[in-house]
């Protein structure tokens, strides 16, 4: 029976690989995907608390971020679609209106 | 080696690896379908966990409407050819190192707090008074949070009222 520290570092590193998808792909859109890998790193870690300690309240946490993830990517993603309507590019470094 | 631990392996390997070609593909259409097996995965993770019903909600909310959302952004945006250039800013390489000292710095350190104690017993403890786990999530969600289960439904109210704002018809300013 795997133990409550496989858990941890899986989602440890589900958790990195999303920062690090965030902070350096280009894409907007693989960039709020990338949100979402470490949202499930989350569930992953609060899932697994709440199996080994008995206490319910960690899958009631769970239940709370999967929705907040369906808010977050509909507000996200019709934020790219804005940014694509006006600039006609979705490329990060292509944004560049703020740059004086 | 028992059925537990492989099965663990398998799952872990698995989801590590289709996130980590997720972030490293070249095409947003891959990049949905590499995620979508990755939770489909973790969804059978959270079986492991003896959390049934989170597995359906993982299921439908994040397979069902949450990918296909993302897919269907995708296929409204027609991206360009961008092969030539990297996937990646400019400064991926000095990221990538101080990502890879992170995660090996914090996993060191977790193992190391970890070890000082008697680690956790696996425990089911929702099969013992002959309830199910659904019965038990329904409990405590409908009598201690149920202040934080209106307010979710605010927020998701919100949201749609928030995308409905955003993309409605705009007068599109010619820039030169």
């Amino acid at each position: 029976m795997p133990t409550l520290e496989y858990y941890i570092i899986l989602s440890i590193i589900l958790f990195l690989i999303g920062l690090f998808g965030f902070l350096s792909r280009r894409n907007l859109i693989v960039i709020l995907i990338s949100i979402e890998i470490m949202l499930n790193g989350l569930i992953i870690l609060f899932a697994a608390i709440s199996y080994f300690t008995k206490d319910i309240s960690g899958y009631i946490i769970v239940f709370f971020i999967i929705a907040m993830a369906a808010a977050e990517a509909a507000i996200g993603l019709s934020l790219v679609v804005l940014i694509y309507k006006r600039l006609r590019t979705v490329y990060s470094d292509e944004i560049t209106n703020f740059k004086g | 080696m028992n059925w537990d631990l492989i099965i663990f392996y398998y799952l872990a390997i698995v989801m590590i690896f289709s996130s980590v070609f997720a972030i490293f593909s070249r095409h947003p259409v891959y990049t949905v379908l590499l995620v979508l097996v990755m939770i489909i995965h973790q969804a059978f993770l959270l079986l492991t966990l003896g959390a049934e019903f989170l597995t359906v909600v993982q299921i439908i909310v994040y397979a069902g409407a949450i990918l296909v959302l993302f897919l269907f952004v995708v296929y409204l945006i027609n991206l360009r050819k961008e092969t030539k250039k990297s996937v990646f800013i400019r400064t991926v390489s000095l990221i990538g190192i101080v990502f890879l000292l992170l995660g090996g710095l914090l996993i060191k350190n977790l193992l190391i707090l970890l070890s000082l104690k008697p680690s956790f017993k696996a425990y089911l403890p929702f099969t013992i008074e002959e309830k199910s786990n659904v019965w038990w999530i329904a409990n405590y969600l409908f009598k201690n949070y149920l202040l934080q289960f209106e307010i979710i439904g605010v927020v998701l109210l919100v949201a749609i009222l928030g995308a409905v704002f955003l993309i409605r018809k705009v007068k599109i300013v010619e820039q030169k």
